[in-house]
């Protein structure tokens, strides 16, 4: 027979204000199976969960109806005063007597009559509960990273340097992302290679990383402690066991085609690495591209006519023999423990803006594409050049907001990067050239961070001339481009002559990350950027236990902040893999073999992909939940026409219970 | 050759090849007409017929033979209901053989049902051998839906008088239950004790609850042979009921049961463009 109290909170005038407590009292006290009924004015404080507690054992009480906030509030805090008292915390009820009810309602009369039948229904439902007891599981102790960008590079570095085992995927032929591809870094213009290089290299030598390039993620099963996730080796058509990276191939190979990393502004090999200090410094097969595999296609599919030149120079030249033209792709499965997403983002491609000429006008570039300009390492060996001509640009435009906050092209969020790098191209073109005249076309400026209104300074200082307002268009006259646009400062239409226009544009989510998020289980945005558990509190974290996020695959961030992520996600791997064992909550979804009959739909429906199917001995097959994936949304309950599924905490009993006590 | 002499043909060779144990089909009833026949010999098989009174589908069956090999003779709303079966894992495909009949539309007492006159699939959507000649299905959805368009035109009072004149009939024989090949929980809602959804008695109030729970765990998985209306003994016109609700399956998901064993049901799929028919 349940034995049960009820404890009811004034939350100070919160519930009290709009709730006559003691009618409430009274008519608890006289609810079925209602032994003991009391108010507090603080229920979650420390003298009122030593009430409950004292309560239980006075009035040897094995159920607990508490009458205050929402369970996402004070449940924890309430289970756990129950538990002290010896009892199982799942044998606590919460009725929500304030969000429900106080909060939304003036009407004390009504109120007051609401309040007891929330308590009436919790009272039903809790003569229903039964014991439960979290399962322990074991964990993996390795981590998956995916994505070798800066963001990855710390985050495996530091969950490395903390003794687990990492593996780093990256789908490039190398490491080092998109800060690889930069010259100067913001607000000190260290160079970008300089600081990245080394970090780069730490990830190689690291004993406990495992570097996979040219990886991609294939599929992920299983849970937080215990995922099984299959990777893609794509083919590299070298084998980079026996590579010394003497670079004899890809000085030889004769083909040459637009460089990714240099943003077709340069030429790579068919056999390449990406940039001189690519790590691994192991080269890959353009295979598209290849004319010994454009050969090798021609003959497999005994196609008719001219064949094309058999090339394999890179193969002859080999001094270790690596080139291995029967190499497939591979599939690897391995387990991890936790996963970390860090995919970065991808520049914005401004072809939608017809007004601003990226496409038609050669001289119009991106602000990465000045980046690769302006590198030592990069396509032009450091001197900015008019891509029309070859001459140095003396007037130079930037357009800030390409592809940000945007509403008529629905792009509304600010890059956040955009107006500082713009500072950074005035303040460099400035010390490339001192003859140089910058005009930046700017919304306004945004320099929320740590030394960046400074930064700003120095670029007006330097002679960068700030117009604030919009371009409206740009056409060619003579070999300049005429930019035009409105100075709202001044209210006038002006027009500037330019050699050489840059569009700051913005940043993009990266390629393929709503089928990256889809395999993991995690949310995306309208905006194709992955979605933290919660944006202030758990900014590293996903809905899905044990993946967490770091960098830019978040939204936009600079490089300060992406590290200070990647950190914090390490921190978080760190913690889930220093545990033995790991808890998993009752409150999950069981199947009654008896009931079910097998039609598997619950398996199609359940979002998090926690139900198999087991064949029992009579030969029926039968669905079965896992435990330990099933988060409780109570989706297989509602989808099952046998009434097989029942949710822990929220079974069919229970819910009817509450529903019967209304008409009581 | 005759399209009964083919289905003799074909059953005796798959008994005689022992492909299968059991060849499920029609054959002469006690009282006239037809009634399902159970072969499980060759000898047996000339016992089988097929005409336009073979009104049972015997797709039902199946679920009595699960993991034994077995044939059955199919009109084509029969062998949606295989298709249903097969896609909610209730019996395997290669333990089925589906002789597909092409259909002369189902008589009773002489008069063709309304079932027949208003479905335009002659020929099975699936078989593994074919028996008759094939048609070409004609579609036309205004004698598919005929009479849910004046149900429709009800106001909500003059619906639900309707429906409570209709239920008050029910004497909850659940005929229409055993008939269905959709229904095949091993305990119904019904008889479920605790909770206790559904009244022990007969009264107004359950036999609506018991008829529209039915009729909701059918939606989107009705293919629609009208058995429950043929076996009520009351008279209710369940299929009206029925071919409401998959009307509404059709037009919001694009999904007919039975069409495509391989087709995901709308329960399980997810498309954007979906209306949630709130909060927008």
């Amino acid at each position: 027979m349940a034995r049960i109290g009820v404890f009811i909170c004034h939350c100070g005038t919160n519930i009290a204000g709009t709730v006559d407590i003691p009618t409430v009292v009274e008519a608890a006290q006289n609810m079925p199976m209602v032994v003991y009924a009391v108010d507090s004015k603080y229920n979650c404080s420390e003298p009122g969960q030593a009430a409950i507690r004292d309560a239980i054992l006075e009035n040897r009480l094995n159920r607990v109806v508490v009458a205050a906030c929402s369970p996402w509030m004070h449940e924890k805090t309430f289970r756990k005063a129950v538990a002290s008292a010896g009892l199982n915390p799942y044998l606590a009820e919460m009725a929500n007597i304030r969000e429900h009810n106080s909060w939304v309602h003036n009407d004390k009369q009504a109120a007051t009559d609401k309040a007891i039948e929330i308590i009436k229904m919790a009272v039903a439902k809790v003569s229903r509960h039964e014991e439960l007891f979290p399962k322990a599981l074991p964990i993996t102790k390795r981590a998956l990273v995916v994505g070798g960008g800066i963001a990855g590079i710390q985050t495996a570095l530091d969950i490395a340097n903390a003794g687990h085992p990492v593996v780093l995927a990256e789908r490039e032929p190398s490491i080092g992302g998109r800060m690889s591809q930069l010259d100067k870094t913001f607000p000190t213009l260290d160079c970008s290679s300089c600081i990245l290089t080394p970090k780069m290299v730490d990830v190689m030598q690291h004993p406990n990383i495992k570097l996979m390039t040219y990886t991609e993620l294939e599929q992920v099963e299983g849970f937080v402690g215990n995922f099984k996730v299959t990777l893609r080796q794509k083919a590299r058509k070298v084998d980079h066991a026996k590579c010394t990276a003497c670079g004899l191939c890809w000085q030889k190979c004769p083909e040459k085609v637009d460089s990714e990393f240099d943003l077709n502004l340069g030429k790579r090999t068919a056999i390449y690495i990406p940039f001189p200090q690519a790590v691994p410094p192991r080269p890959v097969i353009d295979t598209a591209n290849c004319r010994y595999q454009k050969y090798l296609d021609f003959t497999a599919e005994g196609r008719e006519g001219k064949a094309p030149p058999k090339c394999g120079i890179c193969e002859k030249i080999c001094p270790v023999g690596a080139i291995d033209w029967e190499e497939t792709d591979e599939l690897i499965t391995e387990e991890f423990g936790a996963i970390v997403a860090a995919t970065g983002y991808k520049p914005f491609e401004p072809g939608g803006y017809t007004e601003l000429g990226k496409g038609k006008f050669a001289d119009v570039i991106t602000g990465l594409e000045l980046e690769r300009m302006m590198s030592p390492a990069g396509p032009f060996n450091g001197e900015v050049k008019r891509p029309s001509n070859g001459e140095h640009p003396k007037e130079v435009v930037f357009i800030t907001c390409v592809g940000s906050r945007d509403k008529q092209r629905g792009r509304t969020y600010c890059s956040k990067v955009c107006c500082m790098y713009i500072a950074k191209h005035a303040i460099m073109l400035k010390s490339h050239d001192p003859e140089v005249n910058c005009y930046v076309f700017n919304m306004d400026v945004r320099t929320v961070s740590k030394d960046y209104e400074e930064f700003y300074e120095q670029a007006q200082l330097s002679g960068a001339t700030y117009i604030r307002g919009k371009v409206s268009k740009i056409r060619q006259e003579g070999d300049q481009l005429i930019v035009r646009g409105e100075d709202t400062l001044l209210g006038e239409i002006i027009e500037v002559p330019a050699d050489m226009v840059v569009l700051a544009v913005g940043m993009e989510h990266s390629e393929g990350a709503a089928e990256l998020a889809q395999k993991l289980h995690i949310s995306y945005d309208v905006n194709g950027f992955f979605v933290e558990a919660h944006p202030k509190l758990r900014p590293v974290e996903t809905r899905s236990d044990g993946i967490f996020l770091a960098g830019a695959c978040l939204g936009p961030r600079d490089i300060p902040e992406t590290v200070s992520q990647g950190s914090g996600a390490a921190a978080k791997v760190c913690g889930l893999l220093s545990q033995d064992f790991l808890t998993t909550d009752p409150l999950v979804s069981v199947i009654d073999k008896v009931k079910c009959a097998g039609c598997l739909l619950c398996q199609d429906i359940c979002p998090f992909s926690a139900i198999d199917s087991e064949t029992l001995r009579d030969g029926r097959t039968v669905s079965v939940v896992n435990e330990s994936i099933c988060k409780g949304c109570g989706l297989c309950v509602a989808a099952c026409r046998f009434g097989a599924a029942n949710l822990h905490g929220f079974t069919q009993e229970q819910l009817l219970a509450e529903v019967l006590a209304l008409w009581e | 050759m005759s399209q009964i002499e083919n289905v003799h043909t074909k059953a005796r060779e798959l008994l005689e090849s022992q492909a299968v144990d059991c060849v499920i089909g029609f054959g002469k009833g006690t009282t006239g007409g037809s009634r399902p026949l159970f072969v499980y010999g060759p000898e047996g098989v000339e016992d089988l017929i097929f005409d336009e009174t073979c009104a049972h589908n015997l797709a039902k069956y199946l679920l009595n033979r699960k993991g034994k090999t077995t044939a059955v003779v199919l009109k084509a709303c029969d062998a949606r209901a295989v298709n249903l079966l097969l896609s909610e894992h209730q019996i395997e495909r290669d333990k089925v053989y589906m002789i597909g009949v092409v259909c002369p539309g189902i008589k009773e007492n002489g008069e063709p049902r309304d079932t027949c006159l208003r479905c335009g699939q002659r020929t099975p959507v699936s078989y593994d051998y074919l028996a008759g000649e094939p048609e070409e299905a004609t579609v036309d959805a205004e004698l598919q839906y005929k009479g849910v368009a004046e149900m429709e035109a009800m106001s909500m009072a003059e619906r639900k008088a309707f429906w409570e004149a209709q239920f008050d009939r029910c004497i909850r024989c659940y005929a229409c239950r055993q008939v269905c090949p959709g229904c095949y929980c091993d305990e119904c809602f019904v008889e479920r004790l605790d909770p206790l959804w559904v009244g022990i008695r007969i009264a107004p109030s359950e036999n609506e609850m018991w008829n529209a729970m039915r009729a909701f765990h059918l939606t989107g998985r009705c293919i629609g042979c009208d058995q429950c209306e043929r076996v009520c003994p009351v008279g209710i016109p369940l299929s009206l009921l029925n071919r409401k609700l998959e009307k509404e399956v059709y037009e919001t998901f694009g999904y007919e049961a039975g069409m495509d064993p391989e087709a995901a049901p709308p329960f399980a799929t997810y498309k954007k463009e979906e209306s949630l028919g709130f909060g927008e």
